[in-house]
């Protein structure tokens, strides 16, 4: 089995089911005498095998479209479903495997224990634990790091036993919140290759948060620009470079139009704010 | 070594810095027992015999006053004489033999001792011994420590002669070894019985008996005097009719000196002092005395006739209605006016040529405890700090004080507190935890038993304990039979920081940590175990390290608790009772190190178990 043989392109994921809905979502923070309006009436349906990136500024709701998808935290209105059924139902399934901003390890677990933490909840047999987290660290390329504890390892490194960690139970859905947010721009560009070789070996739904325009066409087959206050969704753009994508791909013509177009999205965005 | 060394500079410093502050506690009551008279060694100072019974003009006595006056009998001798030094030479030869012989003293038994035959007195200022011609000076130090039953080593100051225990002679080698300054007899001594050493050439050995112990074989006749001549003080002072004020050679007077002899020519005067007959109300101004002449004084000063006073026969009126409970002496013949410059003050002046002299007069000589502060220091008998080496030299003997058996042994105490405290620690530890749990999971339970919490905490430990005790001791549970009151006590305050410490420890989990263990569905219980439990061990393990020194003052306390004999809290009591400062120290050390070991010992734990705390 080949790389390309796995590799999804944009029509063929279009052709599948949706994964994620999303209806009329809004999401309202209430302090004292205050609303924050976080997320306006998103509409969003993603289909299985897509590579979604939430790109836009501080604010525009992205991470909390991404915390309600994971039902972390309860819409104010709107509909949602995931994998066909409510984000409770899904999150109690164990549908998605959630990657945060930080790692998230435990200081008191060895990197394969981290790895292990989601099997031991959902009691899974030692054996089986054992054999997902070794096959799980081999895929991340921390196959001699077993043993380390984390405050031995990189924050790249680090961030690499948080995705292990978060495909340790073969989630359908991967969500992730500015993984590599925290990383310097060489290790970022390096976990990009990285996730798209895992995200083309496993075929998993990926939605996931970034900052970074670069990073957002690089990685996605359909980029969902966002604009804050009130946070909405201000375009949806299909990324038709093909896969797989390397170095080349960030030097092609193609890719600065498709940046080029993602920018112009977020600064229409931005006009709204500057005329109010 | 290099990571040892500042440790150990800081430790040396910190044990040197105690000798200053021993000294700096320690010499003000040094001072206060210098300068205090009644800590004063006593003399008395007599006339002293002459050296040489057969001397015909060049005459030495045992001790020469600066102006003396020849006497015998309790008689001024008129006899011509002049003064050079120590030297007294008599311009004729005497008329009297200078000795009057009373007895021989016949060997008893033992080659150093002789026996005056019958019962003599322990302290005779007339006593005068001679072998041969040669006077024999008469003393003893009694040893600086007493004997209770148990002391072996003794010090006598510069004595060299033989060392006498009650009244027997001990044998060097046999009874006792010389270590240093002093001996260590091979026999404890009974408790109270009397230790002493020759400082001179005998000492009664039993007055009783009538035997004397000479520090050396006598060669020659050992014989007694009846009467030998003398050389009195002279007490200086102009005789010129008018002077009253005469002064002893030596100052610091003892004020009531049975031992003082005041003669004017061979009229001995009196010291007695008389009372007045009517109570010193305050109102009274006339009063009674027994006689009809002498000084009149009130609180020890005297009075001046006419100014003050006007006498008619032995009634007084003051002219100053004395104050109520006025001390208000006469004393006919003369009043000690300024003991410490050693003057008296005559009743009557002498008439021109008269001499004022004294055969025997008591002063305070010098401080008992030494000469210098530092010597005073040396003697005080519980220094507020004591040197450290001081209380190195104590340990041995406060660890073996009692065998291992009995529960008093020192090492069995910190045994039995280190048990006290590990049990505290593992009840309160245990309450804590309980609790801490209790109250992240239940708010509200926080919020009613918080206050509580704390308040408990303000309970001043000393007064709960009786009433604890009070209540276990209806169950038959007592501090002597049970470490359940120590740990319940100790409990009591160690709980308090961990019950803080972690609750902190189990709300200090990151946030993110808690979304993704609810991303995995995760019960309640799953979180507590795999993530509130081990985020809070560091937290816990720091506060309980905060709980041990509460634990281990807990369980003091509640062993100074009476009827209670186990443990150090009971030891530091019983040796701050008895005063025993050194080893106070020693306790006070013991606990600080036991304090110091188990909190390293929850440290080791918390390395064990919680390592990612530390990083």
């Amino acid at each position: 089995m080949t790389v390309q043989a796995q590799a999804q392109t944009p029509k063929q994921a279009a052709a599948t089911k949706p994964v994620i809905e999303t209806k009329d979502l809004t999401m309202i923070y209430r302090g004292r005498g205050t609303e924050t309006i976080a997320l306006q009436n998103a509409n969003l349906s993603i289909r299985a095998g897509e590579f979604i990136s939430l790109i836009g500024p501080s604010g525009c709701g992205k991470t909390t479209l991404l915390r309600l998808i994971a039902n972390l935290i309860e819409p104010s209105s709107g509909e949602i479903s995931v994998a066909g059924k409510t984000p409770q139902q899904a999150r109690l399934d164990r549908e998605y495997g959630y990657v945060f901003q930080s790692p998230v390890l435990y200081d008191w677990r060895s990197v394969v224990a981290n790895v292990m933490l989601p099997l031991e909840i959902m009691g899974y047999s030692k054996s089986k634990r054992q054999e997902r987290a070794v096959k799980l660290l081999k895929m991340v390329g921390l196959e001699h790091f077993h043993k380390q504890f984390p405050y031995q390892l990189s924050g790249g490194m680090q961030q690499r036993v948080s995705i292990a960690r978060a495909l340790a139970f073969d989630p359908k859905l991967l969500l992730m919140d500015e993984p590599f947010g925290a990383l310097d721009e060489i290790t970022r560009e390096s976990m990009n290759l990285e996730l798209l070789r895992i995200w083309q070996e496993t075929g998993k739904t990926i939605v996931f948060v970034t900052h970074s325009i670069p990073e957002a066409v690089f990685l996605s087959s359909r980029i969902v620009v966002m604009t804050p206050r009130p946070g909405k969704i201000e375009r949806l753009i299909a990324v038709d470079l093909s896969y797989p994508r390397g170095t080349e791909t960030r030097e092609s013509a193609r890719f600065f139009e498709l940046a080029t177009q993602v920018r112009e999205a977020l600064r229409q965005g931005h006009s709204y704010d500057t005329e109010t | 070594m290099r990571r040892f060394l500042p440790i150990l500079l800081v430790q040396t410093a910190i044990i040197l810095l105690l000798y200053p502050l021993a000294l700096l506690f320690g010499l003000p009551l040094a001072r206060r027992d210098m300068q205090d008279l009644r800590k004063w060694e006593k003399e008395t100072i007599v006339a002293a015999p002459v050296n040489n019974a057969e001397a015909t003009n060049e005459l030495s006595f045992a001790r020469t006053p600066q102006n003396g006056i020849l006497i015998k009998d309790g008689q001024v001798l008129n006899w011509e004489y002049q003064q050079n030094g120590d030297t007294v030479s008599l311009t004729q030869a005497p008329a009297t033999p200078l000795v009057s012989w009373s007895q021989r003293l016949e060997p008893a038994g033992q080659p150093n001792i002789y026996s005056f035959g019958k019962s003599i007195a322990k302290l005779d200022y007339n006593r005068a011994v001679y072998v041969g011609n040669k006077l024999m000076l008469e003393g003893a130090t009694p040893a600086k420590e007493r004997s209770d039953g148990e002391r072996r080593n003794f010090s006598f100051g510069k004595a060299t002669g033989p060392v006498l225990v009650a009244n027997r002679v001990l044998s060097e080698g046999r009874d006792y070894q010389l270590d240093g300054r002093g001996v260590v007899l091979s026999q404890a001594p009974a408790f109270g019985s009397s230790v002493r050493r020759l400082n001179a050439d005998y000492a009664v050995l039993d007055a009783n008996a009538g035997t004397i112990i000479f520090a050396e074989l006598p060669r020659g006749e050992v014989r007694a005097a009846a009467s030998a001549l003398r050389f009195a003080e002279l007490l200086s002072g102009p005789t010129d009719g008018q002077n009253r004020l005469f002064a002893f050679e030596h100052t610091n007077l003892v004020q009531s000196d049975n031992n003082r002899q005041v003669f004017v020519d061979n009229n001995a005067l009196s010291d007695k002092a008389e009372r007045p007959q009517e109570r010193v109300d305050g109102q009274r101004q006339v009063f009674t005395f027994e006689g009809s002449k002498g000084i009149v004084t009130v609180d020890d000063k005297a009075l001046s006739a006419e100014q003050d006073y006007r006498r008619d026969g032995p009634s007084v009126t003051f002219i100053r209605v004395p104050a109520r409970n006025a001390k208000l002496r006469q004393y006919p013949d003369f009043f000690v006016a300024d003991p410490a410059q050693g003057k008296i003050l005559l009743a009557q002046a002498p008439t021109p040529g008269s001499s004022v002299w004294s055969s025997r007069y008591t002063v305070y000589s010098q401080p008992s405890c030494g000469s210098t502060a530092l010597e005073c220091f040396y003697a005080l008998p519980q220094q507020p700090v004591p040197f450290p080496h001081w209380i190195v030299a104590r340990i041995l003997p406060f660890f073996q004080k009692f065998p291992l058996g009995d529960e008093r042994n020192v090492i069995r105490a910190t045994l039995y507190t280190t048990f006290g405290t590990l049990a505290a620690l593992a009840l309160g530890g245990a309450i804590g935890i309980v609790l801490a749990v209790l109250f992240v999971l239940l708010r509200p339970l926080e919020r009613a038993l918080l206050p509580w919490v704390i308040a408990s905490q303000t309970v001043p430990i000393i007064a709960l304990v009786p009433v604890l005790l009070l209540v276990l001791g209806n169950f038959g549970i007592t501090i002597q039979t049970s470490l359940l009151p120590t740990a319940i006590i100790g409990a009591y305050i160690a709980f308090f920081p961990v019950v803080v410490g972690t609750v902190k420890g189990l709300r200090s989990v990151d946030p993110l940590a808690l979304d993704l263990m609810k991303s995995y569905a995760a019960t309640p219980l799953q979180v507590f175990i795999k993530l509130r439990f081990p985020a809070a061990a560091p937290f816990f393990f720091t506060s309980l390290k905060l709980g041990t020194a509460a634990a281990l003052v807990g369980a003091l306390v509640a062993e100074t608790e009476s009827n209670n004999r186990r443990g150090l809290g009971f030891q530091i009591l019983g040796q701050v009772q008895s005063g025993n400062v050194a080893d106070v120290w020693i306790l006070l050390i013991i606990s600080g190190l036991l304090g110091i070991g188990l909190v390293a010992l929850i440290g080791s734990l918390e390395r064990l178990s919680a390592p990612w705390g530390r990083r």
